[in-house]
């Protein structure tokens, strides 16, 4: 009796649940109907939301239907909510709808793809060093197997030449990112190589989460003159607490990304995810439709890349922005 | 009906999974159920144990040696929040909690071994090592296929951890859970047994990562977020579905399992449905909810109808089911 009852409570509970689901895609249409092309199915798996990540999730839609018409793709997604195990699920369910394409929005995602499948082609978004993420001994520009993609890496070297033209006189530079995220320390690896050449003394301060930003910022502010953040997740949905640091202490922050440098840094050289998702979007249209190999397609960047400033952070920390900088858009001009 | 098709296609990595999560579930049934504690550790074991498999078997290690001193470090881990417990007088939960956190930044050490500082994500990949189970092989036949693997993996550890709590040590870490002050009387040093309960859960979990990590081709610094309410989901609900029919303490451990693998393929289904992954930890905390109170409910109701006396005589068998003892 206890036993039925427990049952039945489970099996209400599993029919609660999936009725909870609305189905995202449209019940499968007669296959003969589609046209010549026929119709392709993308499953794109995003590692955590993320307003960089939905950026670049949306220019790959946008760049697929576009293309293929509103008709001719199917989007299936699944976001990992930040939970990297969850990748595995997500790409499974790919798999067992015989997904066309696999488009990996971040690190982990482009690993459980790659580890799940050696046939589906995989494109990679937001990642930024394919050769650290998949582990190949060197790099070539390609991966050589089902996997391509695009990398979100903001030209460094010129990042730091803006760091010197904007500070010259700065004597040490206080490199501030998340300790759990592989991109950042890949980035400020490369940073302090390229800033150590131009003569600055390079410190590395690093956060483990959300809770030790603001203590860590302090004592990169105490210890440096100018601040650097990469692209940075965790720096990104912090940036607020930053700011009252560093704004405060009056210590200018060179930052990676638009994002970030518009919540608390002065300057940026900012590449758009929005953009990086379309150019992943034409290549997966040329695997698809042209039969393009992604073993011998190249890892492709940010088309082009932006010197922005955000006026008023410079405002307050009495800085002078040279030609050729342009000011972040605030709130009310964006919209 | 495409949709069946799917969902039939998606089940042998949801099964494997959910084998993976079960291996894990053990290992928090141990301190759930048996010991009585609710040990945070796991959320950092599981990766510690992902990132010493990963690192090792980069260094050259074979998979197998690699994977035993994963679980070293799992009961290291496990030592060091038992050792808060007994010896510091820190309660469970928060030593457990105080573990998990100093893990994160060890696990972060570890990966970045050799390279002179932290990193969150190591790579691993099936093309260049010889690795136990890949989800690669999940739809191939063959007994390279990480179903069966994990299956007969899985059965063995609970051959051995039957083995292990059927003999004296094993019996009274049972029993210091059961009841600690009555334990005591009788001799036993439950200091001494609940540390070796946490380090044996521990040591459990560091093992169920040291597979996901090659099951999944990386170890993440985020990998082991959230793992204690997926193991304490799959106790609870093997526990609510199978309570009266597996009395045996082995099965038990397979009750943990099989929850282990429903939680999975509940998932996959939902997921198939076509919910938002953004609903999905909701969800997930809705189904641990429900069937934690599922029990008590039980209990409610047994109660209330033992006191109607028509049904005294049905319902004295079921109220029983408080002390129906693991022992």
């Amino acid at each position: 009796m206890k036993k039925s009852l427990a049952l039945l409570l489970a099996g209400v509970l599993a029919c609660g649940l999936t009725a909870c689901g609305t189905p995202a895609e449209t019940p499968s249409e007669d296959p003969a109907e589609g046209e010549a092309t026929g119709t392709y199915t993308v499953g794109i798996c995003q590692l955590v939301q993320h307003e960089a990540l939905d950026a670049a999730t949306q220019g790959f839609k946008d760049a697929l239907t576009e293309k293929l018409g509103e008709d001719g793709v199917k989007f299936e997604e699944g976001n990992a909510s930040g939970e990297s195990a969850n990748c595995a699920t997500i790409v499974n369910g790919f798999l067992s709808s015989d997904v066309d394409l696999i488009l990996a929005n971040a690190t982990a995602p482009l690993q459980a793809a790659a580890a799940a499948t050696d046939s589906i082609p995989v494109l990679g978004t937001s990642v930024t060093d394919y050769a650290t993420a998949l582990d190949l001994a060197e790099w070539t520009g390609t991966v050589g197997t089902n996997v391509s993609g695009t990398s979100d890496l903001a030209p460094l070297d010129q990042q730091a030449a803006m760091i010197q033209e904007l500070f010259p006189e700065a004597k040490t530079i206080g490199l501030l990112y998340c300790s759990g995220e592989p991109n950042s320390s890949y980035q400020c690896d490369v940073m302090e190589g390229y800033l150590k050449d131009m003569n600055y003394t390079v410190e590395r301060f690093a956060f483990t989460d959300t809770n030790d930003v603001n203590a860590v910022t302090q004592s990169a502010c105490d210890a440096s003159d100018v601040i650097y953040i990469p692209t940075d997740n965790t720096a990104a949905s912090n940036t607020e607490a930053i700011a009252n640091v560093v704004l405060a202490a009056e210590v200018p922050v060179v930052a990676g990304e638009e994002g970030i440098c518009k919540g608390c840094g002065v300057a940026t050289l900012s590449i758009s995810y929005y953009d990086l998702g379309k150019i992943t979007g034409e290549m997966a249209y040329e695997i698809l439709v042209n039969g393009a190999d992604p073993a011998t397609m190249e890892v492709k960047t940010a088309p082009n890349v932006t010197k922005k400033y955000n006026a008023a952070n410079c405002e307050t920390l009495k800085l002078t922005i040279p030609e050729g900088y342009e000011a972040i858009a605030t709130e009310e001009t964006a919209e | 009906m495409n949709f069946i098709t799917g969902l039939l296609n998606a089940m042998p990595g949801a099964v494997s999974q959910g084998l993976i999560w079960g291996i894990m579930a053990i290992g928090v049934y141990i301190t759930y159920k048996i010991l009585d504690v609710a040990d945070l550790t796991v959320d950092g074991s599981l990766c510690t144990g992902a990132a010493i498999c990963v690192l090792l078997t980069m260094h050259g290690v074979p998979v197998g040696i690699a994977m035993a001193c994963a679980v070293l470090s799992g009961l290291i881990a496990g030592l060091v929040t038992g050792i808060f417990h007994t010896t510091c007088g820190i309660p469970a939960i928060l030593a457990g909690i105080l573990t998990q956190l100093a893990l994160y930044s060890i696990n972060l050490r570890i990966m970045g071994w050799g390279t002179g500082g932290g990193k969150s994500n190591l790579p691993i990949s099936v093309d260049k090592y010889d690795l136990l189970v890949s989800a690669r092989h999940v739809r191939d036949a063959g007994l390279h296929n990480p179903v069966l693997l994990l299956a007969v993996f899985c059965v063995v550890l609970i051959a051995v951890l039957y083995w292990f709590f059927g003999r004296e040590i094993g019996c009274a870490l049972r029993a210091t859970g059961a009841n600690g002050n009555m334990a005591r009387a009788q001799g036993i040093n439950t200091n001494f047994t609940k540390v070796l309960g946490l380090m044996l859960s521990n040591g459990l979990v560091a093992l169920s990562g040291a597979l996901l990590a090659q099951y999944q081709g990386f170890a993440d610094i985020n990998m082991g977020r959230g793992a204690i309410v997926v193991g304490l989901a799959a106790v609870i609900i093997g526990e609510v579905i199978f309570d009266k029919v597996f009395r045996n303490f082995a099965l038990k451990l397979l009750s943990a399992v099989i929850g282990a693998i429903i939680y999975y393929v509940v998932i996959q289904v939902v997921l198939r449905m076509g919910l938002s992954t953004d609903d999905l930890k909701l969800l997930t905390a809705l189904v641990v909810a429900l069937f934690l109170a599922i029990p008590y409910w039980k209990g409610k109701l047994a109660r209330r109808s033992a006191a109607a006396p028509a049904v005294v005589a049905a319902a004295a068998g079921a109220t029983g089911k408080e002390d129906d003892g693991d022992a």
